[in-house]
Formats: C-alpha cells, structure tokens, sequence
C-alpha cells in the first residue's frame, strides 16, 4: 500500500496546487469549509484531524453563486458576450464519505437522465476526489443509516486510510492512479492496517421509508413536524447534498450576466409563480418537500437517498428540527390517518 | 424534575383542561441533554412534555406569526426577551392581547444548545460554550415585562460591564477599519435568512429580500449583496428590536448581528430616546421610527 506520511502533507499540497485548485478543510475562525489551499493559507488551518467542515465540500462543483454568460443588448438585439463554464483543474483533499456520497448524488441529477448541465460537467470532470475513510463518526453522524460505507468513501478517486503517524493512501479509480503517479516521490510503500468498522452513536432505519413517503403526502404529521422549523435556509445551505438553485440577471445599462446562485425550498421566494400564485403557501409545505424529496423523490428517481447522515443540519438548526427524529416519527404513524 | 418544570406543566395543563387556551408554546427535551426545542402543546396529556431548563433559549414569541391569521387562544411561556418580543408584536399590531395568556419566568440565563451540539459534533466552528449563552452575556431585562401569571425568581441583570462597549469599539475605528471589519463578517453570509425568520421584529407579510418585482437586493452571494442585505435588515429593526439576540444565537456562520442592533439601539436612544424598545405595553405606542413628531432631529439628513 501507498502511504504518505503526514509531515508531508503540505509539499503534496503545494504540489497539486501548481496545476489545480486544491480544496482542503480549512478551520476559518467562527466557521470552517473546503476552500483553496494557497500560499497565503497556514497549515495551523488545515482541519485534517477534526470530523468535518461546517460548511460541506459541495460548493466545489456547485458554488454558491456561479456566472453563467455575459452579454450585451443593442436596441432589440442581445448578444452573448462569453459563455462562464469554469473547467479547470480541481482537487479535494480529504473529504468523508458523507460528502463524497453526496457527490454522487449531484452527479445524478445533474450529469444524468437525459440531462447534463454544461456548468456542473465542466466542474466535474476535471476534479479528483481525495476521499479519507472515516473510522470515528461524531455523535450525529448516521451515514451508514443512509446506506454509506464510512471507510470506503463512494465516488473518491484515491482513498486515505488515517494511521496516527501516516496515511494509508489507495488508488481506487484510473484518475486516482495517475494522481498517484505524479506524487510518487512523496509516497511511501508499505502495508497499513485499514480502520475497522465504526460504532455509530445514532442510527435510524429507513427500510421501507421511501415507499411509505409515497402514501404520506397529505399526511397531517408533517403540520406537527414543520411546527418548529421557521423555514430559513440553514440546513438546505450546510447540505451536501441539497442543490437547488434559482436563475437570475444583473444588468448595468447596456451590460449585464446571468448568474445561478443556492436556493431553498425554505423560501416562500422558491415557488412563486410569475402569475402571483405560490403553491407552497405554508411552512409545513415548504418542509414536506424537503423531506419528501430527500427521503422519497429522489430515491424514486436515483434509486438512491438525498441524506448522506453527515449530520451538520442537525447540530446546526436553531430550533432542533432533527432529521433523525422525522425519520423515526413518519416510521411510528398510521399512514392511513388523516 | 425541577420545581419549574412542574409548575409549567401545571399550568399548561391547568390551561388546556379549562379549555383557556387551544395551544401552549413550551419547550420539550430533544434528543441530548443540552437540546431543549420549542413545544406546541394541544392536549392536557402531552403538557408531561413541557420543561423549563437551562437549555431554553428561544424566543417563543416569533412562533406567534404562525398563528397571526387565526382565532386560536394561546398560553406562552415567556422569559424576559420573549415578553419584549410579544409586547412587539402587540405594539406592531400583528396580534391582539386578548387572544394570549402569557406566564412570565424571570430568565437565570439560558445556556446555547446549538453551541453545545457543535462542541460535541467535531465540526469546526464557534463553540462558545462557556456558561451562559453569549446572548444572554449581553441581557439587561431578565424579568418579563409583560405577564398574566409570574413563575421563577426575580433576576438581576447578566451583563457585566457595558452595554455599549463593543459598539464604541467600532464607532473608534477609522473608517478603513472599519469597512474592512465589516467586509470580514458580512463576506462569509451564506443568505440563509436565518436571522430574518427568527426575528419577532421581522414580522412583514412580504419581505423585502422576497421582492421580485422589482427585485430590491441582489441574490449574489458577494459583499456588495450581502451588506445591502444587512444594512437593510439592520435599519429595519432599528428602535424595534427587543434585544433578545436570536438572530446572532442562530447565524450559523457567526456574524454578529447583535452588535449593529445594538449600535442602532443606542443611536434611536440618543436620537430619539430616551428610549428603550418594548419594555411595556401602552395603548397607542409606537417606536420612534413608526411616528413622525416636527421635533424629531434631522441634522444627520
């Protein structure tokens, strides 16, 4: 097995940084995420020894706010300036495997189906994923609830085993390979024991949930559930998984670009109509689609859940709606009352 | 069980049986010790869900929108922010006295679950843990101001040292400073609009941030946007806001949002004052920023 040891983690950093942007998890005072690993960045920042990031790595491929072409009118005329689809090289280094899973997730929806969006490949296909195995998840973590192997982080190009002084370092696709290739000399060569299964603090069963959901629609549990939520758009922003986002324009007189930016269906905003009409007036239907599309509607249509369990809209709702919970009490209730 | 969970539940109970009330606002336990979360009771059987505990920190009497358009009768419990944030809402006309049946509890200091559960997740962020929240570090009026029933002990004040100092802090700063200071806070806002919807002084039916047409404040997460939304978010609670920080407690990415409340605290107080908002309900009152007197100052215009 490859090994790097972790006093080497900075030239390798350096290294990558000469041809890509390379993504770390970065403590950034009262916050953290994956930003850009740079000259100008401490190696006192890098996070590499705490469970994850506050903010997730998805802004990657899927940044907050993207341009998407600019252009300029004349009279009746609009003519586009230059198209924005950012392709160049990108790496991320040391994401778990709820994130990379959820990864995997934006893949389908927006790479599959008959549908590619241009901006999301562009970012995808030149980006190389350093996954790390996860053999110590944090008290709200549940991502193997979610059909996650921890150790074995889904969709990663090369696979970092954690062994206290050096990490295991595992090729596992041909771009991890070639990855591998270029680091040669900062590699080591010898056999690690792999983490063994992790102990999960919180569990939750979701066999058969998303066939239930398929009944609950009008279930009058989701008033009693939403009750709490004051529909902001926390966790729809801390989650990987979560990737909705709105369409909108900046002009200055005859100037102007089209950008993409998140939204949530927390936002009464999301579903209004240009006529007026908004089909989630409320709050607790606003919170049944981010629950139904999570647990239900993606499911149905990837055959896969839109929660990965990396547990940050848990710890982070300021008013404890908790997803473990929701889960636990769609299970408890008579789907035929209502 | 502390005696004052019993009482709560007592009375909720009590509340509920005689049919006083359709529904409680309390907290319940979560699913960890440090999480406490806000409780809408219907039934006199589930009031064995109510506590009152070091972890109930939030405001309440945001939750009261949720019902603004109904006739539903409502038993809330209220600390000493929550009761400023009900007086608020009277004060704002967005409900009527009548339809509430307050129980006030003089507020020991509450403790930050969100802070404690992020301690505990390994997630790198601020996890300001130490003793009381870093809200209730900042509270003058601990005592409810407005109340049918009274539970718990009169409390003193939890600040210690001056309310003011943070925000003279910044008025010192040249004016480099302090843009950069300000661009520092305001460039890491994700927009989630979690200090919007917390707010009990943000009690617009349409917000302005939802404004399409036209479309006010710019959706780009950038600084320009995002301190467009904040001075506007800011000035709009100015002589309005009751203090009770749930929009810092909730910012997920650590903004200080109380410290431009308070900078416009003591700047309506200067102007305008003395005033301090909400802390009694009288007929008629209006902030200062509500009304128009030929004598307000204009020499900033």
């Amino acid at each position: 097995m490859k090994t790097l040891a972790k006093t080497k983690i900075e030239a390798v950093l350096n290294q990558l940084a000469e041809k890509a942007e390379v993504y770390v998890p970065l403590k950034q005072g009262a916050i953290s995420s994956f930003g850009v690993w740079s000259a100008a960045v401490s190696g006192e920042n890098l996070a590499l020894e705490s469970l994850n990031t506050l903010m997730s790595p998805k802004s990657v491929v899927l940044p907050q706010t993207e341009k998407m072409y600019t252009f300029a009118t004349s009279g009746q005329q609009a003519e586009v300036k230059e198209v924005c689809a950012d392709s160049g090289e990108r790496v991320i280094f040391g994401a778990r495997a709820c994130d990379t899973k959820s990864l995997n997730v934006l893949d389908e929806v927006f790479l599959t189906r008959g549908y590619e969006d241009a901006f999301y490949k562009a970012r995808r296909e030149k980006l190389t994923v350093i996954g790390r195995a996860c053999a110590q998840p944090g008290p709200h973590c549940f991502c193997s609830s979610m059909g996650v192997d921890p150790l074995e982080p889904a969709g990663a190009d090369v696979i970092l085993y954690d062994a206290g002084e050096e990490f295991g370092w595992e090729p596992v696709t041909e771009r991890g390979q070639a990855l591998t290739n270029q680091l040669n000399e900062f590699l080591g060569d010898r056999e690690l024991p792999k983490p063994s299964a992790a102990e999960f603090r919180t569990r939750v069963d979701i066999e058969g949930l998303p066939e239930k959901l398929n009944r609950m629609f009008a279930h009058p549990v989701w008033e009693e559930l939403a009750a709490k939520c004051m529909n902001c758009g926390i966790c729809t922003y801390l989650c990987p998984g979560c990737y909705c986002f709105d369409i909108q324009v900046k002009t200055r007189g005859q100037e102007g670009y089209r950008f993409r930016c998140w939204d949530s269906c927390m936002y009464p905003e999301y579903t209004q109509m240009a006529g007026g009409h908004n089909p989630r007036q409320s709050k607790h239907e606003r919170f049944r689609n981010r629950f139904l599309h999570k647990l239900e509607f993606i499911h149905e249509r990837y055959g896969t859940l839109g929660c990965t369990g990396c547990g940050r809209c848990v710890v982070m709702c300021p008013n404890g709606v908790n997803i473990v919970s929701i889960i636990n009490r769609l299970r408890e209730v008579d789907v035929d009352v209502r | 069980m502390s005696e004052l969970t019993a009482r709560v539940r007592e009375i909720a109970k009590r509340l509920l049986d005689n049919q006083q009330v359709d529904v409680v606002f309390g907290w319940e336990k979560g699913t960890e010790p440090f999480s406490s979360t806000p409780v809408f009771i219907r039934r006199p059987e589930e009031a064995e869900r109510l506590v009152f505990d070091e972890f109930c920190i939030h405001n309440l009497s945001t939750y009261l929108l949720d019902y603004r358009d109904g006739s539903e009768k409502i038993g809330i419990f209220v600390k000493g922010c929550d009761s400023r944030g009900v007086v608020r809402l009277l004060e704002d006309e967005q409900f009527t006295r009548e339809r509430l049946y307050i129980i006030g509890i003089g507020c020991p200091g509450m403790k930050d679950p969100v802070a404690h559960a992020l301690a505990a997740s390994g997630l790198d962020g601020n996890q300001d843990t130490a003793g009381l929240s870093a809200k209730c570090r900042q509270c003058v009026h601990p005592n409810p101001v407005l109340y049918d029933e009274l539970l718990g002990v009169q409390q003193e004040p939890h600040l210690r040292g001056e309310r003011f100092a943070e925000v003279k802090q910044i008025e010192a700063m040249s004016t480099a400073e302090r843009y950069q200071f300000f661009a520092d806070i305001f460039s890491r806002c994700i927009r989630c609009y979690a200090c919007r919807n917390i707010c009990v002084a943000c009690n617009c039916r349409r917000c302005i941030f939802e404004e399409t047409r036209p479309q006010w404040v710019g959706r780009e997460t950038n600084l320009a946007d995002n301190m467009m939304y904040h001075v506007i978010r800011t000035m709009h609670v100015a002589g309005r806001c009751v203090e009770c920080g749930e929009c810092e407690r909730a910012c997920p990415v650590g903004i200080p949002l109380m410290l431009l409340n308070r900078k416009l605290i003591k700047d309506v107080n200067q102007l305008f004052g003395p005033y301090e908002a909400a802390l009694s309900l009288e007929e008629g009152a209006k902030p200062p920023l509500s009304r128009y007197r030929t004598d307000d100052p204009d020499n900033f215009l």
